[in-house]
């Protein structure tokens, strides 16, 4: 090669080739020795002086290499930095030629990968990320088993034996979330806070901001009161001022404020004020469970060791009481905090995520069609471009960079429409969405979205660009743009609308199901009428009123000043609301006899409850004020409770004991109360559970049981009970201004208990409607393409006489011809995959026909309009007209 | 001559090639004995040196090469200033005056008192 040749046909900068190298120095040393010659040196003598003078040649040649090979990777690197630039101007001019197309797809792929990133980030934040607290995965949650293999909380003597016997752990701490009134701040309030054992800041380390942590000292039965803050409480309600001259009111209890800790320090995430356990501990039985407990596993330790552990002292120390064994654990559960607080989240979130994942592939096999449509229609194009030489590797680049350019647009808009669902999430912060604050865009919610991206272009640009580009150059110059578009690539047409009439019909049927699955749900007789009812919580200070009877006495009070208010209804006492957090039950006794035991929810009442609910009085009468706290002792049931336990019997008349419901609080004797009245069941502890058998007894004859939680529920007379609300804030700043007024309405808490299952159903349900819409337009995409095809033998055949109906069906049936595959893989898949979902569907099988045989027609009749359209716009062509277009 | 001869400071020899290269192209040998004309071999530097740091200012930018045939009929390989190169050479010498009028200043106060 030639120098001079070297500088043709290259429109980059010459720069300096390895082999130049050598040859310069040489060149400089035969110069350099010429001119020593010259001045009279020997031959010889000249080239070992120019050798010296140069110095080391071959460190020289090494280092002159090194950069030109540095410089020969720049620009290398730059040219292709430009052919990329190059490919992309490519790809923009194509894509705006055509700014439907590009609209379309950039919608489309902006919907998918959006669902999939709003989606993830959920998964990330609820699922996937490590809980906030240092070495999170060794924490683990205990709980016991019940007789019936469920848990239960925990009984303190088995948490004080776990902890004095047990070598798998760094600690273990009792920690009970609770919600209390706090007085001595700047206002009355209600704080959320936990009761916590020794142990647990050794869980959860935390440097305190101020003053200290609660240590051993703190936790002895007896030792004085103290409490730890949060940043924020002690800003907002103890004003930032020293530590010391801070007392606050809690739960009746005086206690000292010794510590700040930042927010967000501990569990539960939300807590804003700590206080010791052990001096709270109120019962020494093995059959009262009232207790959480969390672990931290010594380092080494595994979760199966401290899981058999703690199982086994379990079973070891509830062998030795005299107590009831009904009420026993059998042994004891430890799994992962992590899986305690993400609960039963884990199946719908994946169900979601897998519903998301379908839709982009749905998104994918879309655009994969309408891209080969459109690049066959480009084969004229692409094989005047191979016939001029461009490689097959160089087209294979611009329609992939094509793709790239589609998928990353679209993945920028998916980003923006993932931004707005997760905000919308956050600031809706639905009740059953825990660790709300970690769904965000994280880097690695992003990073998820960008592979999500190439993987879409790959999946959708790949196919279609290797498909094209094996297409002969000649063949296609030679056959022009005619050809019958429903043969040659039939299988490939086949199979895109398949995929994408199969993945729409399982998100349908999914969808489907749980649509079936809410109604049935909403449909269920709850039992109670909650439109038209305001629920107060009412919290007292047990400083300000030490007796239970003083409680009463404030309750009784509070509803006669109630039931005053113009425009209330009804107004009653409930000792807990239904669906608002759980049945308190346990063990009772009937007929006056000790030993004849039964199991039963157990709600304190008035006789204005039942009206103010519309619970019906089946048989008796409910509470009134020959009920006081000196008479006869009375009870009402509901009705499974009668059927249950008195089957055939009438159960007016019969005696109930409040048994170990009422000993904890160490009563008078005996406290059988005889039954007045039979009411009707209601779903108390979730919309979808059964109603559970539950005795109701006078607050007035059992105030023991209102010191700790209190509720009255008005009804409107007429209206909107929203109205009264001023009114009962009134009514209970006059009975007691300390006492912190908090309201909601009962219809709310019935969406709310079922805003889980609402969720999912919208979700899905948008997923499925999006994939429907995707795979009609897809369908449509593809019969108007093969239309427009065979525009040539249509006119043909209208012009030798064929009816316009007859060529509709032609075209129509060979659409069909191309679903029904479709539709019967779908349905094969959605029986196979929507078994995952038993365990979320209420009352609907998985293989429910009504879903299934509601979204095969649902796509039938998508596929039948998405056919039609075309069909009916071929036959109102011209024919001379299409013929003259050749 | 008989004065020896001076270490030469980084960064000088670019200088000193970009110099030379203002007065016309020129192959590598050429550059090498111009500079050890006009400085009257003052600097003591070894030849080689100067050849990686013409591919260091190619790889710049600041000169370009070709092979090409010399007034002598020699193929060899050709240097110029591109413009990024003149516009170099100019900085680099307005950095040059001023250092060396300061050194001068200082040097010249100190030995004339």
């Amino acid at each position: 090669m030639t120098p001079g040749e070297r500088r043709t046909g290259s429109i980059f900068p010459r720069f300096g080739l390895a082999e130049d190298v050598d040859r310069e120095l040489r060149d400089h040393l035969e110069l350099r020795a010429e001119e020593l010659e010259q001045q009279g040196w020997d031959p010889a003598a000249a080239r070992e002086e120019a050798r010296r003078l140069f110095g080391d040649k071959e460190e020289v040649a090494r280092a002159c290499r090194a950069i030109v090979t540095s410089h020969q990777r720049a620009v290398r690197r730059g040219r292709t930095m430009e052919a990329i630039i190059q490919d992309l101007r490519y790809a923009v001019r194509t894509l705006l030629k055509s700014p439907g197309f590009a609209l379309l797809a950039l919608v489309t792929l902006a919907l998918g990968i959006g669902a999939n990133t709003a989606v993830f980030s959920v998964v990330n934040g609820v699922l996937l990320r490590p809980l906030p607290y240092e070495e999170s995965q060794d924490l683990v949650w205990i709980q016991e088993i019940n007789n019936r293999g469920g848990t239960m909380s925990v009984a303190w003597p088995n948490y004080e034996d776990w902890r004095a016997q047990s070598t798998s752990f760094a600690g273990l701490a009792a920690v009970n979330d609770f919600t209390a009134t706090v007085l001595g701040g700047d206002e009355p309030l209600r704080a959320d806070g936990a009761l916590v054992g020794e142990d647990y800041w050794k869980l959860f380390p935390t440097r305190p901001v101020q003053g200290r942590l609660t240590v051993a000292a703190d936790h002895q039965v007896g030792a004085p009161p103290v409490v730890v803050v949060s940043r924020s409480f002690w800003l907002n309600q103890l004003g930032g001022r020293p530590l010391d001259t801070q007392r606050l009111e809690i739960l009746g209890v005086q206690v000292q404020v010794v510590g700040v800790v930042p927010d967000g320090a501990g569990y539960p995430a939300g807590s804003q004020i700590w206080t010791p356990a052990e001096p709270q501990n109120g019962s020494d039985s093995r059959t009262a469970h009232n207790w959480n407990v969390v672990g931290r596993l010594a380092p080494g330790v595994s979760l199966a060791r401290a899981r058999q552990e703690i199982d086994g002292i379990t079973k070891r120390v509830t062998e030795l009481p005299d107590e009831d064994p009904d009420f026993l654990a059998t042994g004891a559960s430890t799994v992962p905090l992590v899986d305690e607080i993400v609960g039963d989240l884990r199946r719908p979130l994946y169900l979601l995520m897998g519903a998301a994942v379908l839709v982009l592939l749905v998104a994918c096999t879309n655009l994969a069609s309408t891209l080969l449509a459109r690049g066959t229609a480009r084969s004229r194009e692409l094989a005047v471009r191979a016939s001029l030489g461009a490689e097959r590797a160089r087209i294979t680049r611009h329609l992939l960079t094509e793709s790239l350019l589609l998928a990353m647009l679209g993945g920028a808009g998916g980003v923006g429409l993932a931004y707005l669902v997760v905000l919308s999430i956050r600031r809706s912060a639905p009740a059953f969405l825990p660790r709300l604050g970690e769904v965000a865009l994280s880097p690695v919610v992003l990073g998820f979205t960008a592979s999500a991206a190439v993987f879409t272009a790959v999946l959708f640009g790949l196919v279609p660009a290797l498909r094209l580009t094996r297409i002969e150059a000649g063949e296609a110059l030679r056959s022009g743009s005619r050809g019958n578009a429903m043969d040659g690539r039939s299988r490939v047409w086949r199979l895109l609308v398949g995929t994408e009439v199969a993945l729409a019909l399982v998100l349908l049927v999914g969808s489907g199901l749980l649509v079936r699955s809410f109604r049935a749900l909403l449909e269920e007789d709850l039992g109670f009428q909650a439109a038209d009812v305001e629920v107060m919580p009412v919290y007292l200070s047990n400083g300000k009123y030490p007796e239970p009877d003083d409680h009463r006495r404030f309750y009784d009070d509070l509803l006669r000043r109630v039931a005053s208010i113009p425009g209330v209804g009804a107004v009653g006492f409930l000792g807990s609301v239904p669906l608002q957090g759980g049945l308190p039950n346990g063990r009772l006794e009937l007929d006056g006899d000790l030993d004849k035991q039964a199991i039963g929810g157990y709600v304190v009442a008035s006789g204005g409850a039942f009206e103010a609910l519309d619970i019906p009085v089946l048989q008796g009468r409910v509470f009134d004020e020959r009920d006081g706290p000196d008479d006869e002792m009375v009870a009402v049931v509901s009705q499974s409770f009668a059927d249950e336990f008195w089957p055939g019997e009438d159960a007016v008349g019969k005696s109930v004991n409040g048994g170990g419901m009422d000993n904890f609080y160490s009563v008078r004797g005996e406290t059988f109360a005889r039954v007045i009245g039979v009411v009707g069941d209601i779903r108390h502890r979730d919309v979808g559970r059964e109603p559970y058998p539950t005795v109701y007894f006078p607050y007035t004859q059992r105030p023991f049981r209102i010191q700790y939680s209190a509720n009255l529920v008005v009804e409107a007379a007429a209206g909107d009970p929203a109205a009264l609300v001023p009114a009962l804030r009134d009514a209970i700043q006059a009975a007691d201004p300390d006492v912190p007024v908090r309201l909601n309405s009962l219809a709310e808490a019935v969406r709310t208990s079922v805003g889980e299952r609402r969720f999912l159903m919208f979700v899905m349900g948008g997923f499925s409607v999006l994939a429907l819409v995707l795979a009609t337009v897809g369908i449509f995409g593809v019969v108007s393409y093969s239309v427009g095809r065979r525009t040539r033998e249509i006119g043909i055949r209208v012009a030798l006489g064929a009816a316009p109906e007859s060529v509709r069906g032609m075209v129509i049936r060979a659409a069909m011809n191309m679903v029904v595959g479709g539709l019967l893989v779908g349905v094969v898949a959605a029986l196979a995959l929507t078994r995952a979902m038993r365990s979320l569907l209420y009352a609907i099988s998985p293989t429910d026909p009504v879903a299934l045989v509601g979204a095969v027609l649902a796509l039938s009749a998508a596929a039948l309009l998405a056919s039609w359209l075309p069909a009916r716009a071929s036959t109102r062509v011209d024919p001379m007209v299409t013929m003259r277009a050749e | 001559m008989a004065e020896p001869s001076l270490e030469l400071l980084k960064g000088t020899l670019d200088v000193l090639i970009l110099k030379t290269l203002s007065q016309g192209a020129m192959h590598g040998y050429g550059i090498s004995r111009s500079i050890r004309e006009t400085t009257r071999e003052a600097f003591r530097v070894e030849e080689g040196a100067l050849y990686p740091a013409l591919r260091r200012l190619e790889k710049r930018g600041l000169v370009e090469a070709e092979w090409s045939v010399t007034d002598t009929g020699r193929e060899a390989r050709v240097y110029d200033l591109t413009p990024a190169g003149t516009a170099e050479l100019s900085a680099e010498l307005r950095s040059w005056h001023r250092y060396v009028e300061a050194m001068g200043r200082v040097l010249g106060a100190a030995s004339g008192s």
